[in-house]
């Protein structure tokens, strides 16, 4: 007998996969009614295309939406339910649901934070439209003086380099060099304020995306004294006028000029690389002409260029160098022969770095770089605290569990199916995680401005972000949901419900899973105790060593001397108008104040090339710094000869072997015939740098012509009214520049704003670290005296004292704070160690130091476990025995 | 719950599962309208509204008998409820009393 044809089967399975299991049946059957009678008038090939036509004809959403329909009137039931009892129990169980919810918003809030940062960094100079054709020049270069090639790559080039290239390599569109940080002063319509100002080229804005607001980019910069602004500056002159066409004094070299303001832009984002305020034309800098004629061996200003779209960065490259090399021949084997080197030895060469990476690039030697390590230690301490917040999760629901033991044996005695226990208890979890999530959010609004304080940035939430962040915290709740309530959900539901409704306790908790958890998390806050400690104790030793001089009490102004007024003698006659100030101790004047830049000297000394720092002063420097001299004498203001003479330091002295300095010279001029200035006199040596380099070879000559700061010692009574005093005879002296002053020691403190900063975070991180750990320590001494309430009950019942009960509990948690400490303690002094390398002065890693973290830590352990520890020991043993 | 409103093709299938009575499923109501009316009708369109009907209460439906030709599928027999009979009875009125108001055509000589 034939077999009845059949419709294919994959076409009935796919109608019982999307067809309601309700209506499956009879519809199935409808369709194969058809089918027979299709088979019988039409033959079954088309029989079986008309089934199959019939089956996706089903698949329509009046059968599919009845599908979740009909599914969703159960689920809606038990989920209003589930969240019912969720809620029920969040606020039953308040102090559990508090720290639960506590963690996990400080994890949420933290990793926001955390992304916001990075976000920041990763954004840096990604703003301008053009950025895929925009390159800074990099330079690789052998030091000339040490000899020893630098691999450093410097971004400062010859002023000459860019013009240069733009006519020798046709690839480069348009270039801008760029050079910023210069001071001066601004004055209009008789408001004067000091300015922060750059140099640049016309194309800048072109090339850039600072829009002009006002002004015409096409003719812009096209003469000398044209200005660009910003609009901070223009509101402090113009309010909301239009500054564009009016013309303004400025004064950057001691020489008033006028300018015309030919256009307005707004304030550089908070995360360009390059930031300025007032930009003037190249052409202005004071040794443009000559840098331009003669500049090859000066390498002064960052370059930027825009090649063509497309253009191959390793040809250009290439050519760069070959423009270049025309120029500086003679000079580089001139250069070889002098070091003594092979000719064929490059002593420069040239690349091209986008700059997109440009802030990210720490190779690249510029004030504006940001180590991306930085951001992988965040990112990477934000996800730990985040899985600590899950662990705390874990570790309190379980440690909850004994309570919510009737509830699940009551729950499957009438018949709920594990599923749905995992489903409800999973339900509850996420319900936390989300109201963690609303103070979560809360939270980074609430430390969003101190975060900015701590990192320097300017990061704010706008409507524009906001939803992403909203998007990303909901992504962190649903995660933390899940992965947190995954493990109690089924343990919870594992218990057997005979067992559980007998009230026996025979489903014990296991810590076993958890310990390993406490430890590490314990672990990760001890490294971060003994870190943020050793980090403190070394920004403790920085800012209150000894340098060798006296910085206190001491205000720097700043002269505004520049090229123009060099000789005009302002700091001889501020010393004569400070004279009847009483609280004036001592006047003196510096080239270069700490922190504040510095000059290097190149000198041959045996036909061995030396280099050393080198600072113009007056004879009332090293008094008013309480320098120690330990040969020869100070600077005599009486003695005219003194102007060639030169006070060095030890490291200087070392450096050249001397062993009478006194009877030395140092030649640092060009010409070998002159034997050079003469050493009258030996200082101690003193921290001029950061203390993270050593102190290096220094000499100090007198020459009134550099003194581009006023030092000015004061006694430390009445400091605001001799500041007025001061400020009263500047305006008589120098009327027409602003009086604009620092504390010297503050000067030297920004020197470790970078690690003030990073300190910060560290410390910051250590907190919550600290915070959460507790929580999480919490919850396992709950688990810990829930195991153990028959065996108090017992021990109570037996005549135990309370302590004794204490001790018995806590026992245990004392041994794993201490193995987290000892587990972190190598990793911490060993990350540690490398970080104080980087300082040339730095603490020594004492026991006390670990002694004290360690104590400190198991203090803080203490008092988490000591809630459970004294409630079990307080316990009724009537309470947890009467079941037996 | 405010007054049920009918559309054509569910007027349609209610009203074939009146006149189907015990016989009311979803081929049935198809082969039904196919022989009376001479309309093709889709089955799955059908089922959706014999479900819609269901929702509205005006149709109940149980699981009927197996028959061999349905691989021994039980089919799903559709009656009608009172609600359903009386929404009919009333738009049938409604209808009645609408064409009474119509002009009547008169066939000019």
């Amino acid at each position: 007998m034939k077999s009845l044809p059949q419709p294919p089967q994959w076409a009935v399975r796919f109608l019982e996969w999307f067809c309601p299991y309700l209506l499956f049946e009879s519809v199935l059957g409808d369709l194969l009614e058809e089918f027979d009678d299709d088979v019988e008038q039409l033959g079954e090939r088309k029989a079986r295309a008309r089934f199959i036509w019939n089956v996706i004809s089903f698949f329509r959403p009046g059968i599919l939406l009845r599908n979740n329909f009909k599914l969703k009137i159960i689920d809606n039931i038990m989920f209003n339910n589930y969240f019912k009892i969720a809620l029920r129990n969040i606020r039953k169980r308040k102090l559990y649901s508090f720290i639960n919810a506590f963690g996990l918003s400080i994890a949420i809030a933290f990793c926001v934070l955390i992304y916001l940062f990075i976000k920041d960094e990763r954004s840096f100079d990604q703003f301008h439209k053009n950025k895929s054709d925009l390159f800074v020049v990099a330079r690789t270069s052998y030091d000339a003086w040490g000899g020893e090639p630098t691999y450093e790559h410097s971004l400062y080039q010859q002023l000459v380099l860019g013009p240069q290239l733009q006519q020798e390599v046709p690839e480069v569109k348009r270039i801008a060099r760029f050079k910023s940080g210069y001071t001066g002063v601004l004055n209009f319509n008789n408001k004067s304020f000091e300015e922060s100002f750059g140099f640049t080229d016309s194309a800048f804005f072109k090339m850039f995306s600072f829009p002009l607001l006002s002004g015409d980019i096409k003719s812009i910069f096209k003469n000398p004294d044209e200005m660009v602004i910003t609009t901070r500056v223009a509101e402090r002159y113009f309010g909301n006028e239009d500054p564009v066409g009016k013309a303004v004094e400025f004064d950057f070299g001691g020489e008033k000029r006028l300018f015309t303001i030919s256009g307005l832009v707004d304030v550089p984002p908070s995360n360009s690389s390059l930031q300025f305020n007032i930009l003037i034309p190249m052409e202005n800098h004071p040794s443009y002409e000559w840098q331009m004629q003669n500049g090859w061996r000066s390498f002064s200003t960052p370059t930027f260029i825009q090649l063509e779209h497309g253009a191959d960065t390793a040809l250009v490259a290439k050519k760069m160098e070959q423009a270049v090399e025309k120029f500086v021949k003679d000079d580089q084997d001139q250069e070889r022969k002098e070091l003594n080197i092979a000719a064929d030895i490059k002593l420069l060469s040239y690349h091209l770095n986008n700059i997109e990476g440009m802030h990210m690039n720490t190779k690249l030697a510029w004030d504006n770089s940001s180590d991306p390590q930085y951001s992988y230690i965040l990112a990477g301490i934000a996800l730990l605290i985040l899985v600590i917040a899950c662990i705390n999760y874990v570790s309190l629901s379980l440690s909850a569990s004994g309570v919510r033991r009737k509830e699940v044996g009551v729950r499957k005695a009438i018949g709920a199916h594990r599923n749905q226990l995992i489903s409800q208890f999973t339900i509850e979890s996420i319900a936390l995680a989300v109201i963690s999530m609303i103070f979560g959010f809360a939270l980074v609004f609430v430390l969003l401005p101190y975060f900015n304080d701590f990192t320097s940035k300017q990061i704010h939430i706008t409507w524009g972000n906001s939803f992403e962040l909203v998007g990303l915290i909901f992504l962190l709740a649903l995660f933390i949901g899940v992965l947190a309530g995954s493990y109690p959900s089924l343990f919870l539901s594992s218990f057997k419900t005979s067992l559980v409704l007998k009230g026996s306790n025979i489903s014990k908790l296991k810590a076993g899973f958890t310990k390993p958890l406490v430890v590490l998390q314990f672990a990760l806050s001890s490294f971060l105790i003994i870190s943020s400690l050793i980090m403190y104790k070394q920004m403790e030793f920085i800012t209150t060593k000894d340098l060798g001089y006296n910085n206190e009490l001491v205000l720097v102004v700043n002269t505004h001397r520049g090229y123009a007024l060099r000789n005009n003698g302002l700091v001889e006659k501020m010393r004569v108008a400070l004279q009847g100030v009483p609280d004036v101790k001592l006047v003196s004047g510096s080239n270069s104040s700490f922190g504040g830049g510095w000059n290097m000297m190149g000198y041959t000394e045996d036909g061995k090339n030396k280099m050393s720092y080198v600072y113009d002063v007056d004879p009332y420097y090293i008094p008013l710094l309480d320098i120690e001299i330990l040969k020869g004498r100070n600077f005599d203001p009486d003695m005219p000869s003194d102007s060639n003479a030169v006070i060095v330091n030890e490291a200087l002295v070392k450096d050249m072997g001397w062993t009478d300095p006194l009877s030395e010279h140092l030649n640092w001029e060009e010409d070998e015939a002159s034997e050079g200035a003469r050493v009258i006199g030996v200082m101690k040596d003193y921290n001029f740098l950061s203390l993270q380099r050593n102190v290096e070879p220094l000499f100090l000559k007198e020459k009134d012509a550099f003194l581009n700061y006023l030092l000015i010692k004061i006694e430390p009574d009445n400091i605001p009214e001799t500041i007025a005093l001061i400020e009263d005879e500047w305006s008589k002296v120098s009327p027409d520049k602003p009086f604009s002053y620092s504390f010297l020691d503050d000067d030297v403190a920004r020197q470790y704003d970078a690690f003030n900063k990073w300190m910060n975070i560290m410390g910051l991180a250590t907190g919550f670290a600290i915070i959460i750990s507790c929580l999480g320590l919490f919850g396992l001494s709950g688990i810990n005296a829930l195991n153990k309430t028959k065996e108090i009950g017992i021990r109570k019942v037996f005549g135990a004292e309370v302590f004794n009960i204490f001790i018995l509990l806590n026992r245990q948690f004392v041994w794993l704070a201490i193995i987290s400490f000892l587990l972190a303690a190598p990793v911490a002094w060993y990350i540690m160690s490398q970080w104080l390398e980087k300082f040339e002065f730095s603490i020594e890693l004492g026991w006390q130091m670990f002694v004290f973290s360690m104590l400190s830590g198991l203090l803080v352990a203490l008092i988490t476990v000591s809630y459970h520890g004294i409630k079990s020991a307080f316990t009724n043993p009537a309470d947890t025995l009467k079941y037996e | 719950m405010g007054k049920t409103y009918l559309g054509e093709f569910e007027e349609l299938v209610l009203t074939m599962v009146g006149i189907l009575g015990e016989e009311a499923y979803g081929n049935a109501i198809v082969e039904e309208i196919k022989q009376r009316l001479d309309r093709k009708v889709n089955l799955s369109a059908v089922h959706v509204t014999l479900y819609r009907l269901e929702d509205k209460g005006l149709v109940t439906s149980d699981m009927g008998g197996a028959t061999a030709t349905r691989g021994g599928r039980r089919k799903r027999i559709f009656k009608i409820s009172n609600a359903g009979l009386s929404l009919l009875r009333d738009l049938k009125q409604q209808r009645m009393q609408l064409w009474e108001l119509l002009p009547q055509l008169k066939f000019g000589v």
